[in-house]
């Protein structure tokens, strides 16, 4: 830690002039909010003053050093100010203060303990007082505390090796947080041990944040790599060296990515607290595409829970109803079933409104959320101007909620945009006034004017699923599940998965028992290899295929990809056609799937299981047929 | 002189405000106070003295007080850290 790393020019004020205690606090904290660390200067602000209140922090000789640690200070930062005549700050001494140190610090950590003694080393030497209170400008002022610093710490170089801690961290996220996530980590941690280079992993997966990085951590670390396919928190890293790379580099680049970081070649990252800043730095780096997935992805992993939970329960409704009561009513004739059907029902209700609520959170932080969640909510309904109470519309449906919450998003940030040249006295409004008022308002606007569209469009859609004959569903089930398995986890396989939960969103539930289907396939179709292609495996591959048993009847397709990514030509052609002929299959007996993730633990509530078990079966040995004559031996290395 | 070893309890160390709280405590006595920590003498009536060496929590350190009331001051001053410096 130098101190001459906390301060910038534009945070040194020389030779002003404060009536009081009181007015001299007020303008250091306007420099100190300069410096961008700050998420709310009031609430600093007060800290200070709380912490006057306790006890003045004037010393001697004049300077007084306030300082604050609060949860408003994202990174630590220093102000400095001198005045021309100096102000009573209840000093012991007596003396007026005219040497101002403003120290924030974040809550957690002796950080601040540490700045605080660093600069009374510094302090002490009167020569070093003279020299600032005689800086001419700020720059001068900057160069003499940088140059003290030196003469009693050395050159900024010589405390490296002293640092505690990680050189490297990183964070790893994916979209499911299944696989993908802890992959990337262990390919990090696996590379950080091959070059010596201590290495901390956090992993955001669907489990929740594992392995949290720490804020000493990170600010002793020489930089940050951010593995991730959906937003990760990232405020904590203002500052420091980032490195913002797709979750698959973390998996295939993890020895690039280190290295990079160890030459100092990351960007510093900056974060602004506001989301609007977050994007325009984020469109520097990142295609447009890239952006509309990882959006898309974040709506789709919030919203998986509700319609796993919700497509289940209903699932369960149906085993226990008795269709004969009333077939027109099945699922909800007896008590039991439709207690099921009910609560799983509610949750289905917030399928759409989830998925728009969180694409407009990721495009634009909190400020997003509401109007995502009302937009989604007004897709479900379907209401619009020829029908504004909405009783009876034909709901927008999956496509519509996807409008509202890329459009929610991107209306808050115009809305934000648009709002900052309001003057700063308004700051405090905008997220309980102006952004929530507007934005709902407007995106009400907007759905009651694309409905009509969007459910024309939407029941388009599924009149035609409906309508397709035996041939073209076929077709539609193969390839879907044949795109499970191209690329395992990529945007194929996402793509492939949106559409089958969209199709139950809609109704229509064989699609998503061809896609679960064909991405149970690879894995299994593997391990069945590994167990009757000895030849063809190495001894470790053969042991590691046992797991992709469970893998494969968890529908957990990732586990196939350490084979793909080592015989891509032979394995994936061999597994695309595998999950092809399922998902052909699967949907020629007419199989239906109302949950959209569960593999064989969801079997009980599939439709007709009998024929989605051949068509499991069939697809696994027809997949491990072609890995058998496809691959060529292996010659044993032990 | 008279001399004790304790230890910093208190979470955040000895930050300004115990710091300042120690110096009250232990200056109406009128002897010299002495902190040793990490090797290094220090001069315990100082605040940027005591800032300075940044002594955290769990830092070992001998206390020493010299003059008059010595006995007293280096109750008050032991008593103090041990209750963890008004925190």
């Amino acid at each position: 830690m130098r101190i001459i790393d906390l301060i910038t020019k534009d945070r040194i004020l020389l030779g002003a002039s404060a009536a009081d205690k009181q007015d001299a606090i007020e303008k250091m904290v306007e420099l100190q909010a300069k410096s961008g660390n700050l998420s709310d200067k009031e609430v600093y602000k007060q800290a200070i003053l709380a912490r006057e209140a306790m006890s003045s922090t004037a010393i001697e000789a004049g300077i007084a050093v306030p300082h604050a640690k609060s949860e408003t200070v994202t990174a630590p930062s220093l102000c400095a100010m001198t005045l021309k005549e100096g102000v009573d700050y209840g000093a012991m001494d007596g003396q007026p203060s005219d040497l101002f140190f403003m120290i924030a610090a974040p809550l957690n950590g002796d950080l601040h303990l540490e700045i605080l003694s660093h600069l009374m080393v510094l302090l002490m030497d009167p020569q070093f007082l003279a020299a600032l209170r005689g800086a001419k400008d700020e720059a001068e002022f900057i160069s003499v505390i940088d140059r003290f610093e030196t003469e009693k710490y050395g050159a900024a170089q010589e405390t490296k090796p002293q640092k505690s801690g990680y050189q490297v961290l990183a964070v790893t996220a994916c979209p499911t947080g299944i696989a993908h996530t802890y992959m990337a980590a262990e390919a990090l941690e696996k590379a950080g041990k091959e070059m010596g280079i201590s290495i901390k992993v956090e992993t955001n997966g669907s489990g929740g944040v594992k392995n949290k990085l720490t804020d000493e951590e990170i600010q002793n670390a020489d930089g940050i790599i951010v593995a991730a396919d959906k937003n990760v928190e990232t405020a904590r890293f203002a500052g420091k060296k980032v490195l913002f790379v797709p979750v698959s580099d973390g998996i295939h680049k993890a020895e690039q990515l280190i290295e990079q970081i160890e030459r100092g070649n990351a960007p510093v990252y900056e974060h602004k607290g506001s989301a609007e800043d977050v994007v325009v730095s984020k469109n520097e780096k990142e295609s447009i595409g890239r952006q509309f997935y990882k959006h898309l992805m974040n709506g789709v992993s919030h919203m998986l829970p509700f319609v796993i939970g919700g497509g289940i329960l209903i699932a369960i409704a149906f085993l226990l109803d008795d269709y004969s009561i009333d077939p027109a009513n099945f699922g909800m004739n007896t008590p039991l079933a439709s207690f099921f059907k009910t609560v799983g029902g509610v949750a289905f209700d917030f399928m759409l409104p989830v998925l728009a609520g969180y694409i407009a959170y990721s495009i634009a932080d909190r400020p997003g959320l509401a109007v995502g969640f009302v937009g989604g909510y007004l897709a479900k309904v379907g209401n619009s101007f020829a029908n504004i109470t909405g009783d009876g519309a034909v709901s927008g449906g999956f496509l519509a909620a996807l409008l509202a919450g890329f459009v929610a998003g991107y209306l808050v940030l115009l809305l934000q945009k648009i709002a900052s040249k309001l003057p700063d006295s308004m700051d405090g409004i905008k997220p309980v006034l102006i952004y929530p008022l507007f934005g709902v308002f407007f995106i009400g606007v907007f759905m009651y004017a694309v409905n009509p569209a969007m459910a024309a469009i939407n029941t388009g859609i599924i009149n035609l699923l409906n309508s397709m004959g035996g041939s073209s569903k076929i077709l539609l089930g193969a390839i879907v599940a044949g795109m499970m398995s191209i690329d395992m986890g990529g945007p194929f396989n996402k793509a492939a998965y949106v559409f089958g939960t969209a199709s139950i969103a809609s109704g229509n539930y064989d699609v998503m028992a061809a896609v679960m289907i064909g991405g149970m396939i690879p894995p299994l179709a593997i391990a069945l290899a590994t167990t009757f292609f000895k030849k063809k495996f190495t001894a470790d591959e053969r042991k590691s295929g046992v797991v992709n048993y469970i893998m494969g009847l968890c529908f957990i397709t990732e586990g196939a990809i350490p084979f793909a990514a080592s015989d891509p030509l032979r394995v994936i052609p061999s597994c695309v056609i595998g999950s092809a002929v399922a998902g052909g299959l699967s949907m020629m007996f007419g199989c239906t799937l109302r949950a959209p993730h569960g593999g064989i633990f969801v079997f009980p509530v599939v439709g007709n299981v009998v024929g989605y078990l051949i068509a499991l079966a069939a697809g696994a040995v027809v997949g491990m047929l072609m890995l058998g004559i496809l691959k060529k031996n292996k010659t044993e290395a032990k | 002189m008279v001399s004790a070893k304790t230890t910093i309890v208190n979470p955040m160390g000895m930050h300004m405000r115990p710091a300042q709280l120690f110096i009250k405590e232990v200056t109406p006595f009128g002897c010299d106070v002495t902190i040793n920590v990490n090797g290094k003498d220090i001069n315990a009536k100082s605040i940027m003295n005591l800032m300075a060496a940044c002594i955290k929590q769990g830092s070992e350190i001998e206390i020493k007080c010299s003059g008059d009331n010595e006995e007293a001051c280096l109750k008050a001053a032991v008593a103090l850290v041990e209750s963890g410096l008004g925190e």
